[in-house]
């Protein structure tokens, strides 16, 4: 199809085809709202425990989004670019009420995680798998997980498995909430 | 004994926050509850669901498919605006009434313009289910990072550009809105929101998307398009009105707006098709009659279709009957 993009009324010459970056970047209310905890239920070793985890994305690509666009987020990741297709290298500080003091209940977990889109580009329905690395009370294991998500990826349901034995949080369900 | 300024403010503020904290307080749970009847019964049926759109007796023929969703036929080429065809706006709202026609009676669709992200303008899932039906979409500027790869083109066009191809042109005019999809965004999408202006062969058509009432936007509008055939003007959502204004006009605001444009005819849209407010199933087009009559309006200036209704404007002119050449002409055109 012969068009162009033209300065209107007046100028009928010329084209160009513009994709504009949105300007993203980190404000209160985004930081505001990445407070909010995601509550968990730990199982393990024959007890359970309750915890609360947060999320940090310290990079995203997204192949979901606009091709004309950059697929690249930092920290900042609009819903439709994450939940549309997406893999992202994730830290989630974690708090698991374990027995012991405050460095057995808390933990950074490093992970990568992909996202793909199941109804409406992501938006409606969306799912995850990924792994990441846990220590829990001086036990460190690889863990998998897989998630579930609605609305936007506002809230969803993940499931995070560590195979080895005697792990103090051997299976952990996340009812996940997330923001932006 | 009246307390002193600095107390008052702070009065004043928790006033305000508890007063906008009821009445949004409010407006969901009553949005909420209608969303929740909806969501338990199917859309009303449109009694006559047209399945051949493309009018041989038609110049410029609307179709109102529902909400802001209009088929635009403008002599050969087919415009469509902001395209729902799912059964929910962001997964919440549920649709009160079935689109005014199968997606798979679509015609070829030349340009779809997209007014701005809310979930009730730019249905991905409706995108999806049309897809094959559509060649160009135009978003307003910054509005490609929420269409996500198609099998059309989709291009951004900045106010008061237009995009063109072959006679058929359509460019951005201001309007006043919010241009924001999930909330927060709202501090960088600050240029997703736009009205549409359609040209095609000495044709105009006006889409203001959803807008509040600036006189200025459309009196700029008309200055550059000063011979506006229709106009589909949103006349909803109404109420609460206090919340509403600031982004949507009501039906008294939405003729003012007709007049500023100076077009010959409008079409009301976004009305009567989602839950979105306090309003009544019919108050918008109840109340858009009063005005019609305040205004001395009749129903050729303001033709209200139903959702599945299409209007022709310009009807094709009847084609002259050929007089037989004379037998001197004849012998003049000979080798």
């Amino acid at each position: 199809m012969a068009a162009c993009l033209v300065l209107a009324p007046t100028t009928a010459s010329g084209s160009e085809t513009k994709a504009t970056e949105p300007a993203i970047a980190p404000t209160v209310a985004w930081i505001a709202t990445q407070f909010i905890p995601s509550p968990e239920v730990a199982a393990g070793a024959g007890h359970t425990h309750a915890g609360l985890r947060w999320q940090v994305t310290p990079l995203l690509y997204s192949w979901g989004i606009n091709r004309k666009l950059s697929p690249w987020r930092v920290l900042v990741a609009e819903p439709l670019s994450r939940q549309s297709g997406s893999i992202e290298a994730f830290l989630s500080p974690e708090f698991i009420d374990v027995d012991g003091d405050a460095t057995d209940k808390w933990l950074l977990r490093p992970g990568l995680r992909a996202y793909f889109p199941i109804l409406q580009h992501g938006e409606y329905l969306s799912m995850s798998v990924g792994s990441s690395y846990q220590n829990v009370q001086g036990r460190g294991s690889a863990a998998f997980e897989g998630g579930l998500y609605v609305l936007y990826g506002l809230f969803g349901v993940q499931v995070t498995y560590a195979p080895l034995p005697h792990q103090p949080a051997g299976t952990i369900v996340t009812l996940r909430f997330r923001y932006f | 004994m009246r307390a002193p300024s600095t107390l008052r403010r702070p009065r004043l503020a928790i006033a305000a926050l508890t007063f906008l904290a009821t009445t949004s307080c409010v407006t969901a749970s009553k949005m909420a509850g209608r969303n929740m009847v909806a969501l338990v019964s199917a859309p009303r049926e449109v009694q006559t669901r047209i399945t051949h759109p493309q009018r041989p007796d038609a110049r410029l023929a609307v179709l109102w498919i529902g909400h802001a969703t209009t088929l635009v036929q403008m002599d050969d080429k087919f415009i469509m605006t902001d395209p729902v065809f799912t059964g929910s706006v962001g997964q919440l709202s549920k649709r009160l009434v079935e689109p005014g026609i199968d997606p798979n009676f679509l015609p070829i669709v030349d340009v779809t313009v997209i007014s701005h992200m809310h979930f009730d303008h730019l249905s991905l899932g409706s995108l999806d289910l049309v897809e094959p039906k559509l060649r160009q979409v135009l978003v307003p500027k910054g509005g490609l990072i929420y269409v996500p790869n198609y099998r059309f083109e989709t291009d951004e066009v900045a106010m008061w550009r237009s995009w063109q191809s072959g006679d058929l042109k359509v460019t951005a005019v201001p309007v006043e809105h919010v241009g924001f999809r999930y909330g927060i965004d709202a501090t960088w999408m600050t240029t997703t929101f736009t009205g549409w202006v359609f040209e095609y062969h000495g044709m105009t058509v006006y889409f203001g998307g959803d807008t509040a009432y600036v006189a200025e936007n459309f009196k700029k509008t008309a200055a550059r398009f000063p011979h506006i055939d229709v106009a589909l003007l949103p006349i909803a959502p109404i109420n609460p009105r206090g919340f509403m204004k600031r982004t949507h006009v009501d039906p008294k605001e939405a003729v003012q707006a007709f007049l500023d444009l100076g077009a010959k005819v409008m079409i009301p849209i976004h009305f009567d098709t989602f839950v979105n407010s306090e309003d009544e199933p019919g108050e918008a087009r109840h109340v858009l009659e009063g005005v019609m009559k305040e205004r001395g309006l009749g129903a050729d200036r303001v033709q209200i279709l139903a959702i599945g209704e299409q209007r022709v404007l310009i009807p094709v002119a009847p084609i002259a009957p050929v007089a037989p050449p004379a037998a001197e002409a004849l012998v003049r055109s000979g080798p």
